[in-house]
């Protein structure tokens, strides 16, 4: 249940500093009166446990301080603004004029506010790394024109939705853009509930106190990927979960799935499962039951929409919930923070909070015609970009399995290294690779020396820097292609380079890449004429399995930074092929 | 009826439940400011499902206006 604005708001007082360096600075910008939403952001960013910082714009300063350079908002330096407009204000007279105005002079209007728009978005670019999400603009339900306004030759509601267009094919050309469709948000609330006339006239509130909730919580779509804290993985029950009632009990047969009322609620929502999976979101089941009934239902019921294909990890025994729930974990390599756990059995949804707190339980209510509408409300499953690797992620946990049934049917590891024929691309960067090699910074934690996180901004800074070099590498087996899973950027001073970040997607630890993208990097700093190379190890929480790194590959310990000479000679793994592209 | 009037007053300005009386006003509650009044506005309405209408709100001075123009709206107080 959504908490009330004045219970954030009185929450919102007693937050202070949290010990995480988790932060995350925020700009609220809008053309109208909008209380409230900072503080409930304060109270939803605190509850993740980021830091929140934040910068609210006086009323209706957007213009002003986008528009100058030394802005207090460009001082605040925010990691993201949002720029929330109403179709009111920014209308102001013509929001009722333009229904006495010629075509003509609504088409120049058009150009005239398209205009003003772009040049707020070209100067915001210029002075600030922050992402901008700009809500486009709410197309009233109410026209004078009534029922003939969709006959009118460029009626008011036809402007807006000119300027709606517009904005979305700037955000699709403008990496850090983001259009928040603020038009579907009343539409999902209705115009009567999002906006008061009495709020209006009081203190032209254009967003109802009872919304601004629900608003924050649209707005944390943006705010949980940018902090890594989105969710990757949607961990499963079975009975009364996927399916009506208890395949043990009712068997094959006597299960709800397809023509009833109820067992259409179920196909609905393993429909929207998945439609999440092609979006790269990785599906298990953690189910107590006995194996061979449950995967019966799973590969044979004629209404079953999610096929074996399309779990990562299939936990289906009579163990412990949460002893199942390590197990999906470690199996996919996902930490659990990155979990969700549907279950609709209360005693379940206990076990698993308590156990895993970090782990996020769902509430399931008894009615499986909800179930799909829960889903659907969820702010968790949003990307900032979605890369060619996460579209294909399903997949890629599918071939992981047959590696996985390789690595048990070969005795040595060699061997099984050796059969696993693997190919490594070594790529510089390039536009088209920044977004996955930033999303690698930002999310990788176990193999990575420095953990040091990048936005897509910083690596094309870096990438565009002839001080710095900027690579990654893809890897592919015979199994298929892993996808860009490894990325390295050096400092390069006169002679002696430095290794800034050097990390590894964790899905493919432990098969010598590492060694050959690290011997690449040394091979190419001695044909440049460096006498060394400087590395550090930064210790976190979770990046032990690169703790020895460097010392196994040759480099010494001096004082605060590892090094290594290039004197030496460099070795590279022999079971793997490497490649160097766009050298 | 799930909260009382004081309850909701108290909630909504960060005040202790006895401090709040009919003279309780934005004269000598610090955070009664005309956000926090017209949140407590909406917490009411919610509350006791009634809408004010516009001058109902601006007129109010203190508590004792808000249970006269409850009290129009036909909700029956309890002795906070």
């Amino acid at each position: 249940m959504e908490k009330k604005l004045s219970e954030y708001i009185s929450l919102s007082k007693n937050i202070t500093e949290l010990k995480s360096d988790n932060k995350i600075k925020v700009a609220i910008l809008s053309n109208f009166t909008l209380n409230g939403l900072d503080e409930t952001l304060r109270v939803k960013t605190s509850e993740l446990g980021l830091n929140y910082h934040s910068y609210v714009s006086g009323y209706d300063q957007y213009n002003q301080e986008i528009l100058n350079p030394k802005s207090d908002l460009y001082n605040f330096s925010p990691d993201i603004t949002f720029l929330i407009l109403s179709t009111r204000n920014f209308f102001g007279d013509f929001f009722h004029s333009s229904y006495n105005m010629s075509d003509l002079e609504k088409k120049s209007l058009l150009e005239e506010k398209l205009k003003q728009l772009k040049n707020l978005i070209e100067i915001f670019k210029q002075n600030t790394n922050s992402k901008l999400v700009i809500t486009n603009f709410n197309i009233p339900y109410y026209s004078p024109n009534g029922i003939i306004e969709t006959k009118s030759e460029f009626g008011f509601h036809e402007m807006i939705e000119e300027i709606n267009i517009e904005l979305r094919e700037i955000s699709k050309n403008l990496d850090p853009i983001y259009l928040y469709n603020f038009n579907n948000f009343v539409s999902k609330f209705g115009e009567k509930n999002v906006f008061d006339y009495r709020q209006y006239h009081l203190g032209d509130i254009q967003i109802t106190y009872n919304s601004i909730p629900l608003f924050a919580n649209e707005l944390m779509g943006y705010i949980k990927p940018l902090c890594g804290k989105n969710k990757k993985c949607i961990v499963l029950d079975l009975d009364n979960t996927l399916w009506g009632g208890i395949v043990g009990e009712e068997n094959f047969d006597g299960i709800e799935l397809g023509h009833t009322p109820n067992g259409k609620a179920f196909v609905e929502f393993q429909k929207e499962l998945l439609s999440l999976w092609h979006q790269g979101i990785i599906l298990a089941i953690n189910s107590k039951n006995n194996f061979n009934d449950a995967i019966k239902v799973i590969r044979e019921h004629p209404s079953m929409i999610l096929q074996e294909k399309n779990f990562g990890s299939i936990q289906i025994n009579w163990n412990d919930k949460a002893q199942n729930m390590k197990i999906i974990s470690d199996e996919l390599n996902i930490g659990l923070n990155s979990m969700v756990f549907f279950d609709d059995d209360k005693l379940n949804q206990e076990r698993i909070k308590q156990e895993f707190p970090e782990i996020l339980t769902v509430g399931m209510p008894d009615d499986p015609a909800q179930f799909s509408s829960i889903l659907k409300d969820m702010n968790d499953f949003n990307v900032l970009q979605r890369t060619i690797e996460d579209k294909n992620r399903g997949e890629m946990y599918a071939q992981q399995r047959e590696r996985k049934n390789l690595e048990n049917s070969v005795s040595n590891l060699d061997d099984f290294l050796k059969q696993l024929e693997i190919k490594v691309k070594i790529k510089k960067s390039d536009p088209f690779l920044i977004p996955r090699i930033s999303q690698l910074t930002l999310k990788t934690n176990q193999f990575n020396l420095t953990t040091k996180r990048y936005q897509e901004e910083d690596i094309r800074q870096f990438s565009n820097d002839k001080n710095f070099e900027v690579g990654c590498a893809q890897v592919l087996d015979k199994f298929g292609d892993n996808g860009i899973t490894g990325v390295y950027i050096v400092k390069k001073n006169n002679d002696s380079w430095f290794l800034d970040t050097f990390l590894l997607s964790c899905r493919i630890m432990g098969r010598g890449v590492e060694n050959a993208i690290l011997s690449e990097i040394l091979k190419s700093a001695k044909q440049n004429g460096i006498r060394e190379i400087k590395a550090n190890f930064i210790p976190t929480e979770k990046n032990k399995p690169a703790e020895n790194f460097l010392s196994d590959s040759g480099f010494q310990k001096h004082d605060d930074y590892w090094i290594y000479k290039l004197n030496n000679d460099i070795k590279s793994p022999n079971h793997l092929k490497v490649e160097i592209e766009n050298d | 009826m799930t909260s009382t009037l004081y309850e909701i007053i108290s909630q909504v300005f960060s005040v202790p439940i006895s401090e709040v009386n009919d003279e309780s006003s934005p004269e000598n509650i610090e955070s009664w400011d005309s956000f926090n009044g017209l949140v407590l506005v909406d917490e009411l309405e919610t509350n006791f499902n009634i809408k004010f209408t516009i001058s109902e709100i601006t007129d109010v001075k203190n508590v004792a206006d808000i249970k006269r123009h409850l009290k129009n709206h036909n909700v029956a107080l309890d002795d906070d």
